[in-house]
C-alpha cells in the first residue's frame, strides 16, 4: 500500500461553481427555453402526483369510505331455545368481517334479554359512555359498567352515571328458530347499529333519555310501593 | 502515543474533507452560552433526547420479536418476557422509559414557561417543543395499544368512543383509527405503523427543528427580574452577554446535562429492575368481560375527567377543551413574546402552572383510587364485617345477605371494604331515617339507580331493617322531626333496639 | 499514581460483570411471575372460592350470613351433589345465585366442580355422621303444619322468640312474613338439620332433648311455611321459581 499524498481542502462549492446569477448570464439566450422547459417539468410532476395521489389517499381513507351500515350483517346468536325466558345471556359470535390478523378480537360478545313477554333485546357489551364492556348482574337487574360506573336498567335504559342515553341495542330477527342480529362494527355514538334510526349525534337534545331503544319500555322504575 | 494522535488527526481531516460536517458540529458543541445557563435547571431538554434515544434503541430490540398482529400479539409479549432472556428487562426499560420521558418532556415545558424562555426569539423554539409534546404523548398512547392486553384492546374502545363524538364526521374518523369496523387486526397493525414509523419520524425531525433552533438562537439567559424582553434590543443585549460572560457549551455546560442524563438513565434501569415490566395484563379477548379496563399513568387524569364531566357536558368538552388547550400552548409566544421573563414578576404564569399541576396531580390521584368504578366483584368477594352483623336479628341478617346479594356492595362500602361510587353504609342509620332509605332504594336518585323493579316488598324490607341497625358508636338513629308531634306513629315500625353497630 | 489508574477501570469492569450477573440472573424483583390465566381457566380452589363465594359464605367458609360451609354436618347431610347443584343453578335458599355458564353465571362446568370439590374435601368430614341416620337433605314426607306449630314452641322458641328463654342464645324470631319470604323450605329444613355452630345454633341433634326426627323437621319447615303470605307477590325477583326447586 503506497503512501497516500497529504489532502488539500476543498475550496467553497461557491468558488468553483460559480453563482446562480453567472450561469444565468451565461446561457442568456436560453434562459426562456428552460425556464419553460422547467415549468413543464413541474407542471407534469404536479399532475403525476394528483394522480398518484389517488391511490394513496384512496388506500389511506379506505376504512372511512365504508357506507354507513355496510358492514352490517344478519349473525345468528343461537336458538331461541338457548336464552330462557326472563334472562339475560351473554352471546358470543363472530364479526362478519374479519381479517386474517384478528385473533381473537374477532369474537364479539351481547348481552340477549329475553323479556317475560317474549320479547328479545339485544344489547352491546359496550357502555354507551366510553365503550367498556357493561357487565349484567341478575340480582340487582342492572348492567354495570367497571369503567366510570354507567348503570343501565334490564331494558338497556340508562339508570346513572356519566352515560347519556341508553345501551346500544342491535336489530334482532327471529328466523328458522334462531336468534338473529345484525352487527358489524363496533357500537359508538356514531356508529351504532342501532335499530334501522339515525344515529344519535347531537346528544343536548335528549340528555336524559333512554336513548334509542328499539321496543321503548316504560323508562325509569317508579316506585312500586309508599 | 505522538504517532496514535498523528493518525487520528488524519482520519479527521479524510472524513473532514469529505462531509464537511464535523467542523460544525465542534464549533456547535463549543458554541458560547451565557455562563448563567449553565445551571442544573437546563438539563431536562437534553435529557429527554437521552430518553428518546435510549427508547429508540429499546424499541428497536423489541421489534425484533414483537409481533404486530392481533392474533399473535399477546403471545409474543408473554414470549419476550419469558421465553427471552433480559426480554422482560428490555421490556420494562421501554415501558418505564416511556413514563420517564413523558416527565422529563412535562418538567423541561414547565421550566421553559417559568424561566420565560419562550419568548422572543424562541417563539417557534416552543412552538416546536408543544408538537414535540404532543408527539411523545402519541407514542405514549399508541405503545400502551401496542402492549395487547385487555386494557390496550378496551383503552381503543375509548379511543374510539371519543371518536364517535366528532360531528357529522364521527363515523368515518372511527373506522379510520380502527382501520375496519371492529378492533382487530388492522387496528394493531395500524397503531404499529404509526409508533414505529410515522410518530417517531415526526419526533426525530421536530427534535433536530427544536435542537437547530436553539444553537441557532443559543440557550436562554438566566431571566433577571426587571430584564424585559423586547424585540429591538433582545438580540444586541444577548450578543453583548455571551461576549462578556459566554463559556463554551461543551464542556463548561454540557458536563451537568451528562450527569443528569446518566442519572435518569440509571434511574430507568433501577425502575425496570426492581419494578419489572408493565404487564401484559390480560388476553385482549373480547368475550372476557371481567376486565377493568385502566389507562396507563399518564392518562390517569383524563381518565379521571371523564369520569366527573356531566353527559350533557362531555361532548363539548372533549371536542372543545384539546383544541383549545393545544391553541394556547402554540399561541402563547406570539401572545406573550415580550416582556418579563422573571418569575417573580409572573405572578399569573407561576399561578397557572400551580393549577395546573394540582388539577393534573389531583385527577391523577383519583385516577389511581377510581372511586367512581364499582367494585365489580366485591358483592361475591367481600365479607361483611362480623362487627357489622353480630347481634342482628334472622331478618336484618336476611337484609345483610340481600345488601351482599343485590349488589349494593359494589358501590357501597361497609367497614372499608367495598365499592366508593357510593357513600359507605357504615353509620347510614343516623344520615337516614328508615323512610328515606326505603325512597333512596326504590327511587334512586343522586347516581343511585332505582331498585323498584328489582327488589320484592319483602327484601325491601329486609334491606332497610338491616340498614337501620348501622350507626355509629354511640349515634342516634336518625329520626323525621315531625314523628316526635305525633305520640304513636303506627307507620313506623318500633326500631328493634338493637346496640350501635361495630360495638356489641 | 500510577497504582490508582488501572483500579478505576478494574472495579468499573467487576461492577458491570456484577450488573450483568444480576440482570441474567433470576433474582431481580421486577421479573414478571407467570403470565395470568384467563378468568375461565382459574382452577385454584381458593382463589375461586374467594372471588365468587367468600362475601356470603365467609372467608374460610366461616362466620358468614348464609349456610356456613365449614360446618361438617351440613356437608355430610346435604353431600357433594347438592352443593354442586346449588352452586350450578342457584338455590335452594332463594338467595344463591346461579354460577355456572349454562345459568347465566360466570363459571365453567369444570370450575364448579372444583368449588363443590373443594368445598367437601376442606371441610367436610367423611365419617361424621356414619350411623347417625341424619333425616334425609330433601324432605321427603308430607308436612303437618298443626304438629309443626306444637314442636316449634316446645324447641324453638327457646331461643327464637321476642323474648327468648335462653338469654345465651338470643336468636330474634324467625315467624316473621318478611323473613320467611326470603328463605324456602329447604333453606329452613336446611338450617334445622346442620344448625350454625358459629352462633351456637345446633343442629337436629341439639334442638330438642333427643334429635329431631325427619317427620318433626318436616312438620316445623311446613309450619313456618304456612306462615308465609301467599302468594308470594309478583314481579319479584325471588318469586321466580328456580326450575329445580
Amino acid at each position: 500500500m503506497s503512501k497516500p499524498t497529504e489532502e488539500t481542502p476543498l475550496p467553497a462549492p461557491s468558488e468553483w461553481l460559480g453563482t446562480t446569477k453567472e450561469i444565468e448570464d451565461a446561457h442568456t439566450s436560453a434562459t426562456s427555453r428552460r425556464r419553460f422547459l422547467f415549468k413543464m417539468a413541474i407542471g407534469l410532476n404536479a399532475v403525476v402526483g394528483a394522480i398518484l395521489a389517488v391511490p394513496i389517499v384512496g388506500f389511506l381513507l379506505g376504512p372511512a369510505m365504508k357506507k354507513e351500515g355496510a358492514e352490517d350483517k344478519w349473525i345468528a346468536l343461537g336458538a331461541v331455545d338457548s336464552f330462557p325466558i326472563g334472562e339475560t345471556r351473554l352471546a358470543e359470535y363472530v364479526n362478519p368481517i374479519t381479517s386474517p390478523s384478528d385473533g381473537d378480537t374477532a369474537k364479539t360478545v351481547a348481552w340477549v334479554r329475553h323479556a317475560d313477554d317474549g320479547t328479545f333485546q339485544v344489547f352491546a357489551i359496550n357502555c354507551a359512555h366510553l365503550g367498556c364492556p357493561v357487565r349484567w348482574f341478575e340480582q340487582s337487574k342492572l348492567f354495570l359498567c367497571p369503567c366510570h360506573g354507567g348503570a343501565y336498567y334490564a331494558d338497556g335504559s340508562r339508570a346513572s352515571g356519566p352515560p347519556e342515553r341508553g345501551l346500544f341495542e342491535y336489530l334482532h330477527r327471529i328466523e328458522g328458530g334462531n336468534l338473529m342480529v345484525r352487527a358489524g362494527q363496533l357500537p359508538t355514538l356514531s356508529t351504532q347499529a342501532c335499530a334501522g334510526k339515525a344515529p344519535l349525534v347531537g346528544i343536548a337534545a335528549q340528555p336524559s333519555t333512554p336513548g334509542l331503544l328499539a321496543i321503548q319500555a316504560p323508562a325509569a322504575a317508579p316506585p312500586e310501593r309508599s | 502515543m505522538k504517532d496514535l494522535k498523528q493518525r487520528g488527526l488524519r482520519i479527521f481531516q479524510w472524513f473532514e474533507k469529505r462531509t464537511g460536517l464535523l467542523k460544525p458540529l465542534e464549533e456547535m458543541a463549543r458554541h458560547p452560552t451565557p455562563s448563567s445557563a449553565a445551571s442544573w435547571w437546563y438539563v431536562f431538554g437534553s435529557a429527554a433526547m437521552v430518553l428518546l434515544i435510549m427508547q429508540v434503541m429499546t424499541g428497536i430490540l423489541l421489534a425484533l420479536v414483537y409481533s404486530p398482529s392481533a392474533s399473535n400479539a399477546y403471545a409474543s409479549l408473554q414470549f419476550i418476557n419469558h421465553n427471552l432472556r433480559l426480554g422482560w428487562f428490555l421490556r420494562a426499560m421501554h415501558g418505564w422509559g416511556s413514563d420517564f420521558m413523558i416527565a422529563i418532556v412535562l418538567i423541561h415545558m414547565m421550566q421553559v414557561f417559568l424561566f420565560g424562555a419562550y419568548k422572543y426569539p424562541r417563539e417557534l423554539t416552543w412552538i416546536a417543543g408543544v408538537f414535540l409534546l404532543l408527539l411523545t404523548l402519541g407514542m405514549a398512547f399508541t405503545g400502551q395499544v401496542l402492549r395487547f392486553d385487555q386494557d390496550a384492546y378496551w383503552g381503543l374502545g375509548i379511543g374510539a368512543s371519543v371518536t364517535s363524538r366528532i360531528p357529522f364526521i364521527g363515523a368515518p374518523m372511527v373506522h379510520l383509527l380502527l382501520g375496519g369496523p371492529i378492533i382487530g387486526g388492522a387496528t394493531l397493525s395500524r397503531f404499529f405503523a404509526l409508533h414505529v414509523f410515522l410518530i417517531p419520524a415526526l419526533l426525530l425531525a421536530f427534535v433536530g427543528l427544536h435542537l437547530l433552533m436553539v444553537l441557532r438562537l443559543g440557550i436562554n439567559e438566566w431571566p433577571m427580574p426587571g430584564r424585559l424582553v423586547r424585540k429591538s434590543d433582545y438580540d444586541r443585549n444577548y450578543v453583548a452577554l455571551t461576549k462578556s460572560t459566554g463559556v463554551p457549551f461543551v464542556p463548561d455546560a454540557a458536563w451537568k446535562d451528562a450527569v443528569f442524563a446518566a442519572v435518569i438513565l440509571l434511574a430507568v434501569m433501577a425502575c425496570a429492575f426492581f419494578f419489572g415490566p408493565f404487564g401484559p395484563g390480560g388476553q385482549p379477548d373480547p368475550t372476557i368481560i371481567q376486565t377493568v379496563p385502566r389507562p396507563d399513568f399518564f392518562f390517569l387524569w383524563l381518565y379521571a375527567v371523564l369520569a366527573f364531566l356531566p353527559p350533557e357536558m362531555e361532548t363539548p368538552a372533549l371536542l372543545i377543551a384539546p383544541v383549545a388547550i393545544v391553541g394556547g400552548l402554540l399561541l402563547l409566544p406570539l401572545i406573550a413574546g415580550e416582556g418579563e421573563k422573571h418569575w417573580s414578576r409572573r405572578p399569573v404564569a407561576v399561578l397557572m402552572v400551580t393549577l395546573i399541576a394540582v388539577t393534573l396531580g389531583t385527577f391523577t390521584h383519583l385516577g389511581l383510587h377510581t372511586p367512581w368504578s364499582p367494585a365489580m366483584d366485591s358483592w361475591s368477594s367481600d365479607p361483611v364485617p362480623a362487627s357489622f352483623v353480630e347481634h342482628r336479628t334472622p331478618l336484618e341478617r336476611r337484609g345483610a345477605l340481600l345488601l351482599q346479594q343485590k349488589q349494593c356492595r359494589n358501590c357501597h362500602s361497609i367497614g372499608g371494604v367495598g365499592g366508593r361510587r357510593g357513600p359507605a353504609l357504615d353509620a347510614v342509620a343516623t344520615e337516614m331515617t328508615g323512610d328515606q332509605i326505603v325512597r333512596q332504594i326504590l327511587q334512586g336518585g343522586g347516581n343511585m339507580p332505582a331498585y323498584g323493579k328489582a327488589l320484592s316488598p319483602e327484601e325491601t324490607t329486609a334491606i332497610t331493617q338491616y340498614l337501620r341497625t348501622l350507626r355509629g358508636p354511640g349515634l342516634r338513629p336518625a329520626a323525621d322531626a315531625s314523628q316526635g308531634l305525633q305520640p304513636q306513629n303506627a307507620s313506623h315500625p318500633v326500631d328493634s333496639t338493637k346496640g350501635a353497630s361495630g360495638a356489641p | 499514581m500510577s497504582g490508582t489508574t488501572p483500579t478505576t477501570p478494574r472495579i468499573a469492569l467487576v461492577l458491570a460483570g456484577c450488573m450483568m450477573l444480576v440482570l441474567a440472573g433470576c433474582r431481580a424483583p421486577g421479573k414478571p411471575g407467570p403470565a395470568e390465566p384467563r378468568p375461565d381457566r382459574v382452577m385454584e380452589f381458593a382463589k375461586l372460592y374467594k372471588q365468587n363465594c367468600a362475601a356470603c359464605h365467609g372467608e374460610e367458609g366461616k362466620r358468614g350470613l348464609a349456610v356456613s360451609l365449614s360446618n361438617p354436618v351440613y356437608i355430610a347431610i346435604a353431600g357433594k351433589e347438592a352443593v354442586l347443584n346449588a352452586t350450578a343453578k342457584g338455590g335452594p335458599g332463594k338467595l344463591m345465585p346461579a354460577f355456572a355458564k349454562s345459568y347465566g353465571g360466570t363459571l365453567t362446568d369444570a370450575q364448579i366442580e372444583v368449588l363443590a370439590d373443594g368445598i367437601v374435601r376442606h371441610w367436610g368430614q367423611p365419617q361424621l355422621l356414619a350411623g347417625k341416620n341424619p333425616p334425609s337433605y330433601a324432605a321427603t314426607l308430607a308436612g303437618d303444619a298443626a304438629a309443626g306449630n306444637a314442636a316449634y314452641t316446645a324447641y324453638c322458641t327457646r331461643c327464637h322468640a321476642e323474648e327468648a328463654i335462653d338469654k345465651t342464645h338470643i336468636a330474634g324470631p324467625i315467624t316473621d312474613a318478611n323473613y320467611l319470604a326470603l328463605i324456602s323450605d329447604q333453606g329452613l329444613r336446611t338450617a334445622i338439620l346442620s344448625g350454625r355452630p358459629e352462633e351456637g345454633m345446633p343442629d337436629w341433634r341439639g334442638i330438642a332433648p333427643r334429635p329431631l326426627t325427619d317427620r318433626q323437621v318436616t312438620d316445623i319447615v311446613a309450619w313456618l311455611a304456612s306462615l308465609r303470605k301467599t302468594p308470594a307477590s309478583p314481579n319479584t325477583a325471588s318469586s321466580k321459581e328456580k326450575s329445580h326447586e
